[in-house]
């Protein structure tokens, strides 16, 4: 139920992403908790998605030109992390995430060719709907636009469930053979939080980035030391 | 005769799937040709010329989602020209041709590389501070926002016409859109900060510094051109390799 549960939310959030709405549903920072929640993990899934949505911030549909897909690699490493989390008992713990993301990341760009050839798959459908239109059966013809929306739904839907299950096997199976890899995991995690706010930073093209960033950074953390201390 | 104002409201519903079917040849030729039917049927009762009509929007056509409605919007415009014997029929497509540069060059800028990934990373940082009633605030605010903007377009392509460029214009949005990235750049590295110092509350000593450490890294790397992938999965082994270091370190003493 809970791989069918990830299939239907990955292929939602394809169809979300660019064929119709793109109302954010699909960003990272959305659609992991969205992943968490249907999986009964909502906080496994905030817990990933301010990384992942920073990490591809820059993954951004301009032109023709193709970005990885950040729908696919989200909701993928979530459902990863969430029911391997379920299997050892511990939820979503930072080592878990770590080796969530480095075991399924790449789905991201393989999403990118999948992509791709859906838009060579759909020139198909454009040509079929304007010979519809010379035939004269227009409504028919329209309905193709639709159909355009099966094929990015049925690739999330697939994969995304095998690669969550690929990461809910080895990341309990690896972290019980080595439980001493639980620190240095954590730490991983850490580290790739922090590139991922530099790689959202870059993400905006900013005259004077670097120093924004750097000053942000420095106000973020102090705020919230101090918001801890205060509670 | 015009176009029933329900009429309009379903054309702007269509809007939304205008990429439903991108295809490299005629790219958003489909979703454009979906989007116009309702209002061509309207406008045309002669199936021969409801056809021609169609036919017209078949050709290729690509812009950004959310300003594309302004286009569609101004297509209407002079389809009902067209119709009524006012405008040749080539109107309508001299219209999009003109159009559809512009307006995608100010939406990838505004939306595309501003308003939404100012949201994401707004939303990133308030995820962080306060848990999920910031997350669906920053996308209810962001999607009552586009959706208006997406609509405004619309409504005014449809009344406008070929002056919709001087409303588009008169909204400054490339201005708007330095101010978000600058905006933007800021709240990332607060929801870095936030991510340091929520690293620290898990009780790992090293960690804020290894988020610091990843952010300057990562600075530097990327503006160098490097990889994002490639970039992460060094930003965790790195970070690993740091921890496992360490601890050696302090069991050699």
């Amino acid at each position: 139920m809970d791989y069918l549960l990830l299939a239907l939310v990955a292929g939602l959030a394809a169809v979300e992403r660019k064929g119709f709405l793109q109302a954010m549903l699909s960003r990272p920072v959305a659609l992991a908790p969205l992943t968490g929640l249907a999986l009964g993990d909502l906080q496994g899934g905030l817990l990933l998605g301010p990384p992942l949505e920073l990490l591809w911030l820059g993954a951004v549909n301009l032109g023709a030109a193709l970005p990885p897909h950040e729908a696919l690699g989200a909701a993928a490493v979530t459902g990863g992390a969430v029911l391997a989390g379920k299997a050892l008992g511990t939820g979503v713990t930072p080592a878990v995430a770590c080796l969530s993301l480095a075991l399924v990341a790449t789905l991201a760009t393989l999403g990118r060719r999948t992509d791709r050839l859906i838009e060579e798959w759909n020139v198909r459908l454009a040509a079929r709907a304007e010979a519809l239109v010379e035939g004269g059966s227009l409504r028919a013809a329209l309905r193709a636009n639709l159909r355009g929306l099966v094929l990015p739904f049925a690739a999330s839907f697939v994969l995304a469930p095998l690669a969550a299950a690929l990461a809910a096997v080895a990341v309990p199976a690896a972290l019980r053979r080595f439980p001493g890899a639980l620190p240095p995991l954590a730490a991983g995690w850490a580290a790739l939080c922090g590139f991922a706010a530099a790689a959202g930073a870059r993400a905006f093209r900013a005259a004077r980035g670097f120093g924004l960033l750097a000053l942000s950074f420095s106000l973020g953390a102090v705020a919230a030391r101090l918001a801890g201390a205060w509670r | 005769m015009t176009v029933p104002r329900a009429t309009l409201r379903r054309v702007f519903w269509r809007c939304l799937f205008l990429q439903a079917a991108w295809n490299r040849r005629g790219m958003q030729n489909l979703g454009f040709a979906y989007a116009m039917d309702p209002a061509l049927r309207c406008l045309y009762a002669d199936p021969a010329r409801r056809r021609e009509a169609l036919r017209r929007h078949l050709g290729t056509f690509n812009c950004h989602p959310y300003t594309a409605a302004a286009i569609v919007g101004g297509a209407i415009h002079h389809e009902e020209r067209v119709a009524q014997g006012a405008e040749p029929e080539t109107a309508p497509l001299e219209y999009k041709q003109v159009l559809q540069g512009p307006l995608a060059a100010v939406g990838d800028s505004f939306f595309w590389a501003g308003l939404r990934p100012f949201f994401g990373a707004l939303a990133a940082a308030g995820t962080l501070a306060l848990g999920w009633p910031a997350l669906a605030a920053a996308i209810l605010v962001y999607n009552a926002l586009q959706l208006w903007l997406r609509w405004s377009f619309f409504r005014a392509g449809y009344r406008m016409g070929d002056a919709v460029v001087e409303r588009v214009a008169a909204l400054s949005l490339p201005r708007w859109a330095e101010r978000l990235r600058t905006g933007g750049t800021v709240v990332a590295g607060l929801a870095g900060g936030l991510l340091a110092a929520r690293s620290a509350a898990g009780g790992a000593a090293l960690a804020p510094a290894l988020v610091a450490a990843g952010a300057l890294a990562g600075w530097w790397v990327l503006s160098r051109g490097a990889r994002l992938l490639p970039c992460a999965y060094g930003a965790m082994a790195l970070g690993a390799a740091a921890a496992v270091a360490l601890s050696r370190l302090r069991g050699g003493r």
